[in-house]
């Protein structure tokens, strides 16, 4: 590609628009960025073009027409014309958008948003469009078509069926996606507009769920399985979560076999205060750990409580850090400290619930150990923890690994 | 101490930092410390010369000697071994749970520590590691054994990942690492437990 072609095709473009177009200064501008910036050709010609284009006010000139892609190949940074259904409508966020959604084609689908200063007409929910020269980036981790002033949005009158491709939890990437799962918690919602959070699980995993309040938006309901067709996947902190707002949701007549929870490994670096032997409130329901003088946050004074063993601990692999919280039966499985020797321990003791503390943190911590629970929020709850064992076979691996190059 | 609610609230964005498997050799030659920020709660780092920042260790080792020293400001010194060498670790009275702990093991003893490395240098220019102790807890010869496996692996995990990212890059540049040395410090650990 020399420069003068790109001249040419720079000022056929204005021209075509009924413009006269200057040579001289596109070909000085051009030259100026190749060769004094050592800006590549067509970075080159995308910026002179915009640059032309808004001294002659021309709002739709756009780079050389993009290519028809499929939605599935999309990857940020392209210019790109693509043709695909609109599967979802969401309420846009801020008033620069004017509508956010999800396009699909038999390849793949992919999150969009129409600017509000492309001025463009609508998109109906359900209908095939044709976009010509969007603009694909990247937006928590996943591609999104951007449909802009210079976009030119043609209604199609076609409507191919669409089959989205379902795939297990564990596969699922940031994105949009398509799966099968069982609702199996419910979580307190964190937000006020947030309509319902909680798990969603299959054989494969399990993976947090958000639903914000939409017109004509429903609940799911606790342990029931459902189709989940073009639910958007975001990353956060290296940890996917679904949206569920833009996406359809069909219950369907079958249970599912959820893999129970994250298995976790590593050496117990904190037991945290608040460990061993605690009070909880009596009131039905309420369960709340009283203060040394028996107050419930809810409750006041409650001075019926019942006794039970816990530990807020710290489990560390050397990378990553978990923050467990373990009930009774695996504190008295690792401890060999049942609840009623705890009681005993901390009513005959000076140092009271103390003692049982410093007991169960000397027992536990700077052990390795193996865990399997459910995580909730920032917090795994444990169901069933063992210690880990030694292994002379994972000895040998590790001398044969050491030894490669000694 | 209350009976309650004083963990530090671990979500909402703080991340603790993990404690780095590191071997008492590998450990006294670092010298790379640096802040994240320059303000002053921000976590101090120090560069292991395998490539990875350490905000806190975690150690299993023969406690092998203890000494109380200072008597307004009361602290402990212990040097813990492992099989390439000795970790030096220090109790004071800001951390009087490890204090206490360390007041009841009686050397020699199996112990596990969860600390925090930090970088001293006398006037005369000599550099000693020491490592701040959170806890210590006495265990028993197995969490020894799994924690020379441990160390031996992740200190192979960051030599196969030497020089491939910001860390690791500057560790090299800094010290220089030479990965055959390290694979022998871990064949050496290792030989050490039986098959």
């Amino acid at each position: 590609m020399n420069l003068t072609e790109v001249v040419e095709r720079i000022s056929h473009k204005i021209e075509s628009k009924g413009k006269s177009a200057d040579k001289k200064k596109i070909e000085a501008k051009l030259k100026r960025l190749v060769e004094e910036f050592g800006v590549h050709i067509t970075e080159a010609e995308r910026t002179v073009l915009n640059e032309m284009a808004k001294e002659y006010s021309i709002s739709s000139l756009g780079p050389r027409s993009a290519e028809l892609k499929e939605i599935g190949t999309l990857v940020p940074g392209e210019w790109v014309t693509v043709e695909g259904k609109v599967v979802s409508l969401s309420s846009p966020p801020t008033p620069a958008i004017a509508q956010a959604g999800i396009i699909a084609d038999t390849s793949g689908a992919i999150r969009f948003v129409v600017w509000a200063r492309a001025g463009a007409p609508p998109l109906d929910q359900g209908l095939w469009y044709h976009f010509d020269s969007a603009v694909v980036d990247e937006y928590k981790g996943a591609p999104k078509l951007n449909i802009h002033s210079g976009t030119t949005i043609t209604r199609m009158e076609q409507d191919a069926p669409l089959i989205p491709a379902v795939v297990k939890i564990a596969e699922l990437g940031p994105g949009v996606g398509s799966t099968r799962a069982k609702m199996i918690q419910e979580w307190e919602p964190a937000h006020p507009r947030m309509l319902q959070t909680g798990l969603l699980g299959d054989e494969s995993g399990t993976i947090k769920f958000t639903i914000w309040e939409e017109n004509g938006k429903e609940k799911l309901t606790l342990n029931t399985v459902y189709s989940i067709y073009y639910a958007q996947v975001d990353e956060f902190n290296g940890r996917l979560s679904l949206n569920l707002t833009g996406a359809i949701s069909v219950p369907e007549d079958i249970d599912l076999q959820v893999r129970s929870g994250e298995m976790i490994s590593g050496a117990m670096v904190h037991i945290a205060l608040g460990s061993g032997l605690v009070k909880r409130c009596p009131v039905n329901g309420c369960n709340r750990v009283l203060s040394r003088q028996n107050y419930c946050p809810v409750h006041e004074i409650q001075n019926t409580f019942r006794y039970d063993l816990r530990i807020k601990g710290v489990i560390d692999d050397g990378t990553k850090t978990h923050n467990v919280l373990i009930p009774r039966e695996p504190v008295e499985a690792l401890s060999g400290l049942i609840l009623d020797k705890a009681v005993e321990i901390a009513e005959n003791n000076p140092l009271g619930m103390d003692e049982v503390f410093f007991r169960i943190r000397d027992l536990l911590l700077g052990r390795y150990y193996t865990c399997r629970g459910s995580e909730m929020e920032d917090r795994i709850l444990v169901k069933e923890c063992s210690k880990r064992i030694y292994d002379p076979k994972d000895l040998a691996t590790l001398l044969n690994r050491a030894g490669e190059v000694v | 101490m209350n009976g309650q609610g004083s963990l530090p609230r671990q979500g909402g964005g703080f991340e603790r930092e993990p404690a780095r498997r590191v071997f008492a050799q590998e450990l006294r030659e670092s010298r790379l410390h640096f802040r994240e920020t320059m303000e002053e709660k921000s976590p101090g780092f120090i560069l292991l010369p395998t490539g990875v920042r350490a905000n806190r260790v975690f150690i299993v080792g023969t406690l092998t000697e203890k000494e109380r020293r200072g008597d307004q400001n009361l602290f402990y010194h212990a040097r813990i071994a492992d099989p390439t060498g000795t970790f030096f670790i220090m109790a004071g009275s800001y951390q009087p749970d490890a204090m206490q702990q360390i007041a009841r093991i009686e050397p020699p003893a199996f112990v596990a520590v969860v600390g925090k490395p930090n970088v001293y240098e006398s006037p005369s220019g000599a550099v000693l590691i020491s490592v701040r102790a959170e806890s210590i807890t006495s265990v028993d010869a197995e969490t020894r054994n799994l924690w020379i496996l441990d160390t031996a692996r992740s200190t192979l995990d960051r030599l196969d990942t030497l020089g491939k990212d910001e860390d690791s890059r500057k560790a090299l540049e800094h010290y220089h690492t030479d990965p055959s040395l390290y694979r022998t410090m871990v064949y050496n650990a290792l030989a050490q437990l039986k098959l």
